[in-house]
């Protein structure tokens, strides 16, 4: 009983910091997009349609010579991490699904998963981007 | 007026005593002066008398000083014409006189110079370098070379305990090589000592073949030249019978009889690849020092049955690019413990030596460097990962198509969690089809209920896998798995996997589903990974997705390639997709990028700054 309660309340401070998170990050792509790397962990890892980009720097490069975005997210699920996976730095597993359409290129339907750390502040919990793996759905379509 | 007279009487003792004799034409060199200036011939008197040779010489020049004074006369303007031409005719037979004097004495220098200077071009001089055994042969050479005035040969160079000599002939080249003495640094900035001495003529040089001789050596050296596999066998070349025949003694542990040899081999055949000098009693390797520059491509060399003392005989041929050699039957060969350390002193010299005295050698480990061990880790590292992921996904799915899924529950953490989302597509026109799925769906953008957002969440091994045996029978197409390696540490591996299965019963039966799902394991036992979460994304295939389902063959030759093939397309069109070149040229640039990603974004965006990019590369 004791446990249940305690798995609740994870997946609600889980569900909580995914809807914020969404909200934030896909606002940032698409209208602040020199903003987004901010986000990010200095060490993080993205994974572009297979195509791996690690540290600020990079991430800044690629994100700066990525078109223009329209995103729209269809599906959000989130799951709160075991501490034992995550050396007790709280994080949690976010999953997007949706539709982006890029400047000069045809609409893609697209998955994406984040690996999100809780960073305390004195104010409050940031949750920042430990990894980031995007995909295209429908590929072949192109 | 008076003063003219005087000069007459004075000028004509003197011609009188010119022709008398050559001992009065000496004396009245010393007299002359004595008269002129009593205080200055009075020392050159005493010079004379101290050094003979050095004063007869002085004595010359006085004397073409003398005309010179004599010319300064003639051209007083004061002159009356009358007495001028008196005084002329009367100088022109004392110039005369002084000057075919003054002509031998020259001619004599001169033919003394000449006698002088050919003596010197044939001098031979020996050039010591006291720490030169340190110090490769080539490199040394060069260096000398670069800061010597003059172009020079060496002849015989060798080395003698830690010294480093060699001979080179004229005086000139000796005078220049001498200035080189302390001019050369060595790579710890040590000046470099160079001594240059008078030499007898060097051994090579003293012992040197007639061109006939040469001629009966190259044909001897020719027979035993196989030029299909570019070998030189002089085993036993002492003993060569047409040479005997000729009286012709070719004993190659002699310096002349190796320097004729390699000199006929860098004319005749300087692609030379193997060398047998077996069994010539070579006790030392100077003259074979000469085959870097005479026959460098030389890469295995047989040297077995001779006298070499000491391995350090080796390093005179170590510039040698070696793969094969032959070492066996010297006397050094038997200082050795064994074998191991035999070959290791061998290898120290030849690094990248193959085989020894005919055997294959094993790369020892330890001569990877550090650089190359880090990547090598590295990539043991990410292959080790890609392996166990690989190894569990090919096992996960095995019991998930074909078994009984409750057999999955060891693959599951205690405290694991699982959820399933069906993403809306309006386009999607079969979208009823997906009720199966639809029914566990878990998209928190529709289910704001905070006790359903829990319960759709599966807690713990036992409900996950009693709620993945619920779901639709399938079969995954492993071929269509897209694997990404999301996030590692020590304590996690996040990866997840793009694919498609089909249905296998139940109402949609056959239909094709494409999905999605992230995984996060931990390590357990026996290098397994242990699930911890675990989401599912699930949607029907597109058509065109469903015209390559199933169709890749499972063979593992036939399947590497197109999936390599289909991975760099992905790359190409993401790659067109982000930089919104066309597709040929975002291949060409990653091609030209070696297939990296992050570089080819790099060097396409610094090319965009530029302005370097063309207009008609883009859509």
């Amino acid at each position: 009983m004791a446990m249940a309660v305690d798995f609740k309340m994870y997946v609600d401070q889980a569900c909580r910091a995914a809807e914020e998170f969404v909200n934030i990050y896909y606002e940032t792509m698409d209208k602040r997009r020199h903003a987004l790397v901010r986000l990010y962990l200095d060490k993080a890892t993205l994974i572009w349609n297979g195509n791996v980009v690690t540290g600020l720097e990079a991430l800044a490069n690629f994100f700066e010579m990525l078109p223009s975005s329209e995103f729209q997210i269809n599906m959000l699920d989130c799951q709160p991490v075991h501490e034992q996976a995550t050396q007790y730095q709280t994080t949690v597993l976010v999953v997007t699904s949706g539709v982006v359409k890029f400047d000069g290129n045809k609409q893609h339907f697209f998955n994406q998963n984040f690996l999100l750390t809780a960073q305390s502040t004195p104010n409050s919990t940031v949750w920042k981007i430990a990894s980031d793996c995007f995909r295209f759905q429908d590929w072949a379509s192109i | 007026m008076w003063s003219s007279p005087d000069k007459d009487p004075e000028d004509r003792p003197s011609m009188i005593v010119l022709k008398n004799t050559n001992s009065e034409t000496q004396k009245h060199r010393y007299d002359l002066p004595y008269k002129r200036s009593e205080t200055h011939c009075h020392s050159e008197y005493k010079m004379s008398h101290r050094r003979g040779f050095q004063g007869r010489k002085r004595g010359a020049n006085y004397i073409w000083h003398k005309f010179d004074r004599r010319n300064n006369h003639f051209n007083y303007p004061g002159t009356p014409y009358a007495v001028g031409l008196k005084r002329r005719k009367e100088r022109y037979s004392y110039e005369d006189r002084y000057f075919l004097t003054v002509w031998n004495d020259r001619k004599t220098e001169e033919c003394e110079d000449l006698y002088a200077e050919r003596r010197a071009t044939e001098r031979w001089y020996k050039v010591t370098i006291p720490s030169g055994r340190k110090y490769e042969k080539t490199w040394l050479i060069n260096s000398i070379q670069k800061l010597c005035t003059v172009p020079f040969v060496p002849v015989d160079f060798h080395y003698d305990k830690n010294r480093a000599r060699f001979f080179v002939q004229d005086a000139k080249i000796a005078s220049a090589l001498k200035d080189v003495n302390l001019k050369i640094c060595d790579e710890t900035s040590r000046k470099i000592s160079l001594f240059v001495s008078p030499s007898v003529v060097p051994y090579s040089v003293q012992n040197k073949f007639s061109s006939e001789q040469m001629e009966h050596l190259k044909i001897s050296i020719m027979k035993r030249y196989d030029a299909s596999q570019k070998a030189l066998d002089l085993e036993k070349f002492r003993f060569d019978q047409d040479l005997m025949d000729k009286d012709i003694d070719m004993m190659l542990n002699r310096r002349s009889c190796m320097v004729a040899t390699l000199q006929i081999i860098e004319s005749n055949i300087p692609e030379l690849l193997s060398l047998n000098l077996k069994n010539n009693k070579l006790y030392q390797l100077d003259g074979l020092s000469d085959m870097t520059e005479k026959a460098p491509q030389v890469k295995i060399l047989n040297l077995s049955r001779n006298k070499l003392k000491s391995i350090f005989e080796l390093e005179k041929v170590k510039e040698l690019k070696l793969e094969e050699l032959w070492l066996e039957g010297n006397p050094f060969c038997n200082c050795y413990l064994d074998d191991s350390e035999y070959i290791s002193a061998v290898r120290d010299l030849f690094p990248k030596l193959l085989r020894l005295d005919g055997r294959e050698l094993i790369v020892p480990t330890g001569m990877d460097i550090e650089a190359p061990q880090l990547c090598k880790k590295t990539h043991n590292e990410t292959e080790l990962i890609k392996n166990l992921v690989l190894r569990f996904l090919k096992e996960y799915y095995l019991f998930y198509d074909n078994g009984d899924r409750l057999r999955l529950l060891d693959a599951y953490h205690d405290q694991a969690c699982f959820s399933l989302s069906v993403p809306f597509n309006v386009s999607d026109p079969d979208l009823d089809n997906l009720e199966e799925y639809l029914k566990y769906n878990r998209d928190i953008k529709k289910q704001q209920d905070s006790n359903m957002r829990v319960q759709l969440l599966k807690h713990t091994k036992h409900d996950i896998v009693t709620s993945l045996s619920l779901l639709p029978k399938t079969q995954h197409d492993l071929c269509s798995f897209w694997v990404d390696l999301c996030f590692h540490s020590e304590m996690m591996l996040c990866f997840s996997v793009n694919g498609l299965f089909k249905e296998v019963e139940g109402k949609c039966q056959g239909c094709i589903r494409a999905f999605t799902r992230i995984f996060i394991a931990i390590p357990c036992s026996d290098s397994r990974i242990c699930i911890m979460n675990d989401e599912l994304i699930v949607r029907n295939a597109s058509p065109k997705e469903i015209q390559k389902a199933f169709t890749s063959s499972p063979a593992p030759d036939t399947s590497l390639k197109p999936l390599l093939s289909a991975e760099q397309q992905e790359m190409v069109k993401s790659f067109s997709v982000q930089s919104g070149m066309k597709l040929d040229w975002s291949q060409k640039c990653l091609e030209d990028n070696e297939w990296d990603y992050t570089k080819a974004g790099e060097a396409f965006t610094a090319l965009q700054n530029e302005g370097k990019i063309p207009k008609e590369f883009f859509k």
